[in-house]
């Protein structure tokens, strides 16, 4: 059906004029359990047809959205599109779709059938992860279970016929233990075979309990380790300085830095769709172009910025697979694991912070890379290498250039983070970073 | 067929022995058009409908929606979402609704510019004026992104109980970010404009010269701006900095969802807790409400998405906590009528406690009234970076343009002053608050899947004593 649908649209597209065109259907289907005070506070259930056009003519980039799959309604929508391509003014920069057709290569566990089977089983899995939390001396739970089902469809007017099937599972566990004191973790994959939410809920409540009367502490610098959901948050905007939209609308720290020293020698960062389990993995990208693993920082030097067919060509690269068809896109972010664990890079650590949680990360300007985020949950002061006792009220105060230049050491346990403050999967490692600025209230 | 398909989930449901069933079918279309420096990078529109239905079993709460809008697809969604709700049940949430009156009700913004009448290019020709404008200012501005969207919603919501709300609202947005250098200082300034309305609004802004103004200021800024002072001064916020504070640290923690902890994952708690209503938090001079019945505004609605007729609500009164922002299932766990402050961005999302038109009520005293009682100070007329804790208690705001006060006059700019304060401090340290009065545009974000909703935010400019700023 979908198939019959992209053809007729494209056919009609083209008797009309345009001159590239890009069909994207997508069907999804999404579960959630949302919790709270250690009870469920409601289910929900979504579904959502989306189909999604390109048209160029001479230059002119017209876009839809609509959530249809009726002819009535691609007629509608075709006659729209062109209608609206005459009157809109062309993009100087517009240099084409890729030209296929393509060959995709597998990517192992983007999809696994067991997941659309969780059903309402899915209740038992959050009840037992709050029951997890709360044997661990949690007093509160929040947080939620997510399944996702999608079916996608791609058909363009370069030869690209393409079509993909994929599953994820999101779940978001927050424990608190008193007044002041919790923890966060956050767990996604995309097979069930290795979805253990349970130890995210007994790593949250860890925390929690740990994070147990904090005490608050004078501004300053200091060397911060940062576990992996800040790690993440902050390393997810390398991922969006790195497209060239975003390099070129001066919403990038990383603008004029390509082949230039970006971070410190043992910071090496991937752009990958390929990778087993990322949230953001596809087979190809939203023009059909087979995705591929791109080195975005090597040992500390900018290697690439992320492109589409159209701004390669402007560039007079290739494309990195990173179309979005106005934008290229950030899809996984990934550091490279490093040697260390979290133990060994707070040993190094004399005066500093323990920080595994971050939120309303805010920049002043995305060009410079000025910034504050607000850490959250358990925080923990270190002092000569051994954690004293727990901390809040405390803001980093940084620069993303500085930040990144100033990572002294990256961990040997990778995970994958996703969730309301990531919005890019990152797949990251703690990080230890000197020299960072900590503000707090001044009145 | 989506009216059809509302009242048939309402049947099927109770049929099923759902106790309470609201559905709510929308239609949407929506323009967008984004410019970034002067070249139009895309046009588009989206166009769709769907339904989202809520219901209460047994006490426990159940969400579904979709965009395929037949009845089969439609029944199947429900069998499966009543076998996960009610297998939730002994877990659940003990879930109560505050009865309410049933209405019934048919409303419509009015727009004398009909959207669909206005013509595709004379959108365009906003966006390449105001282009052309920012490049008449002499202005050093390397990075101009500005988009131009308006969108039309027709709502009908039904209920189990009687009530059925159809309501029709168009709204225009506007968002830019201009990007300045003078040498080796760059700045950055984000800022939004928003109604709902005809076309008329978006005429209303005259972005030409709104924006080449601001460039203009923002230049001069960044040119001849001055270090903030170091020592304990007063600071003067301009209403688009009390907006965002009145946003963040007067609106946020009084949302009673967050005060019950449905959103401790998400968008976190709030410092205010059910016993703190009567508690001074902030000067007696400190007025705040909610109120999404302006006409006009960003925020605008009549009746909320559970059918609860709006109306404003006196979250500060004279520095006291006086109201929290209410659904029919938050005011039922204190006892109380919900406050009509329940909203979903979208027919997919499940509607939860939201802000609407937030602001500080004017005084009497003219902003040069404030400025002139202050020896040495700041004038924080716009910010950029901004952010606030999870529960509402410390928070920062940067100055973009803003100036030094000195012996009560404005003397020179100053360079991105910060300041970090705590919610219980920011209030009470007000003594005045101007007569003078913006509401501004901005998109709230709360919920998982997030929801970013259309507000306003505002007041008069405050006078803020005793702060250091860094």
């Amino acid at each position: 059906m979908k198939e019959a649908l992209a053809s007729y649209i494209l056919r009609k597209l083209k008797k009309g004029g345009a001159d590239d065109i890009v069909v994207s259907m997508t069907e999804s289907t999404n579960n959630q359990i949302k919790f709270s005070n250690n009870k469920i506070s409601t289910t929900k259930t979504w579904e959502a047809l989306s189909l999604s056009v390109l048209i160029a003519m001479k230059k002119k980039l017209v876009t839809t959205t609509i959530k249809d799959f009726s002819t009535k309604a691609a007629d509608k929508t075709v006659a729209r599109l062109l209608e609206l391509v005459k009157n809109t003014e062309e993009n100087k920069g517009y240099m084409g779709i890729a030209t296929g057709p393509f060959r995709y290569k597998k990517i192992d566990g983007l999809y696994d059938r067991n997941v659309g089977k969780l059903k309402e089983s899915a209740v038992d899995i959050v009840d037992g992860c709050i029951n997890q939390a709360l044997k661990e001396k949690a007093q509160r739970t929040a947080g939620l279970l997510e399944v996702t089902g999608t079916e996608n469809y791609l058909l363009t007017s370069g030869g690209v016929e393409a079509g993909a099937k994929a599953t994820a599972l999101y779940f978001s566990i927050r424990a608190l233990a008193e007044k002041d004191a919790s923890g966060h973790q956050t767990l996604v994959g995309r097979t069930l075979q290795r979805f253990k939410p349970e130890r995210a809920a007994k790593k949250a409540a860890e925390y929690a309990v740990n994070a147990r009367n904090p005490k608050k502490c004078n501004p300053g610098k200091f060397d911060c380790v940062f576990d992996h959901i800040p790690a993440a948050n902050m390393l997810m905007h390398v991922g969006e300085s790195a497209s060239i939209f975003n390099v070129e609308a001066a919403l990038s720290f990383l603008e004029g830095k390509k082949g230039k020293e970006v971070a410190s020698d043992k910071v090496t960062i991937h752009d990958d769709a390929t990778k087993k389990d990322g949230l953001a993995s596809s087979i190809y990208d939203a023009e059909g172009v087979p995705t591929k693993k791109n080195v975005l920082i090597q040992g500390g030097v900018l290697k690439t910025y992320l492109h589409n067919t159209s701004t390669a060509k402007r560039y007079n690269t290739k494309t990195t697979a990173n179309a979005g068809l106005i934008a290229p896109e950030p899809t996984n972010i990934v550091l490279k694991k490093g040697n260390k664990s979290v133990d060994e890079m707070i040993k190094e650590v004399r005066k500093g912070f323990f920080i595994t949680n971050t939120w309303y990360t805010r920049f002043q300007s995305y060009q410079t890379g000025d910034f504050s985020t607000i850490p959250r949950d358990a925080i923990f002061y270190i002092e000569n290498g051994r954690i004293k006792h727990p901390v809040k009220e405390i803001r980093v105060t940084e620069n993303m250039l500085n930040l990144l230049h100033n990572i002294n050491g990256v961990g040997n346990d990778q995970q994958q983070v996703y969730g309301w403050e990531v919005g890019i999967p990152v797949f990251t490692s703690p990080i230890l970073v000197k020299n960072v600025r900590v503000t707090t209230s001044t009145t | 067929m989506t009216k059809e398909l509302a009242e048939f989930s309402i049947a099927y449901l109770q049929k099923k022995g759902a106790d309470y069933v609201e559905a709510r079918a929308e239609q949407t279309d929506q323009n967008t058009f984004i410019l970034k420096n002067g070249n139009l990078e895309v046009g588009g529109f989206e166009s769709f409908s769907g339904i989202g239905i809520r219901f209460l079993i047994k006490n426990t709460l159940g969400f579904v929606s979709t965009n395929d809008m037949t009845k089969a697809k439609l029944k199947s969604l429900l069998n499966s979402a009543l076998k996960t709700t009610i297998k939730a049940g002994p877990i659940t949430e003990n879930v109560e609704l505050a009865q309410e009156k049933v209405h019934k009700k048919r409303y419509k913004v009015q727009q004398k510019i009909a959207l669909p009448d206005v013509d595709t290019k004379e959108k365009i020709a906003m966006l390449f004026d105001t282009e052309k404008a920012l490049q008449n200012t002499g202005a050093t501005l390397p990075g101009r992104f500005i988009s131009l969207s308006d969108s039309l919603t027709t709502e009908y919501l039904v209920t189990s109980e009687g009530t059925r709300i159809e309501a029709t609202v168009p709204k225009e947005g506007y968002y830019y970010i201009l990007t300045l250098r003078e040498g080796t200082r760059r700045s950055q300034h984000f800022w939004s404009y928003g109604a709902s309305g005809g076309w008329e609004q978006a005429l209303k802004w005259d972005m030409e010269n709104t924006l080449s103004n601001e460039a203009k200021l923002l230049q001069k800024n960044l040119k001849y701006g001055i270090k903030p002072p170091k020592q304990n001064i007063d600071l003067i916020c301009a209403p688009q900095v009390a907006g965002i504070m009145v946003h963040e640290s007067g609106g946020h923690p009084y949302e009673a969802d967050r005060i019950f902890g449905r959103e401790a994952a998400q968008a976190g708690e709030s410092f205010i807790d059910e016993s703190m209503i009567g508690y001074q938090i902030g000067s007696e001079v400190v007025n705040i409400v909610d109120d999404p019945t302006i006409p006009g505004s960003y925020g605008f609605y009549l009746y909320d998405n559970e059918g609860v007729k709006a109306r404003r609500k006196n979250l500060v009164v004279n520095g006291k906590i006086n109201e929290f922002l209410h659904n029919r299932e938050t005011a039922a766990k204190m006892g109380l009528p919900s406050n009509g402050s329940s909203r979903a961005t979208d027919y997919d999302k499940e509607s939860i406690v939201r802000m609407s038109n937030t602001f500080i009520l004017p005084g009497r005293m003219s902003e040069d009234e404030l400025i002139g009682g202050v020896k040495k100070g700041i004038y924080m007329k716009s910010f950029t970076e901004w952010n606030i804790d999870d529960k509402r208690i410390h928070q920062k705001y940067v100055g973009a343009e803003s100036y030094l006060i000195e012996n009560g006059k404005i003397t020179k700019p100053v360079l991105s002053p910060a300041l970090e304060i705590s919610s219980f401090e920011l209030w009470k340290k007000i003594d005045a608050v101007a007569k003078n009065f913006e509401l501004h545009a901005g998109s709230c974000g709360k919920g998982e899947p997030m929801q970013a909703v259309p507000v306003f935010f505002g007041g008069p400019s405050i006078r803020i004593r005793g702060v250091r700023l860094r």
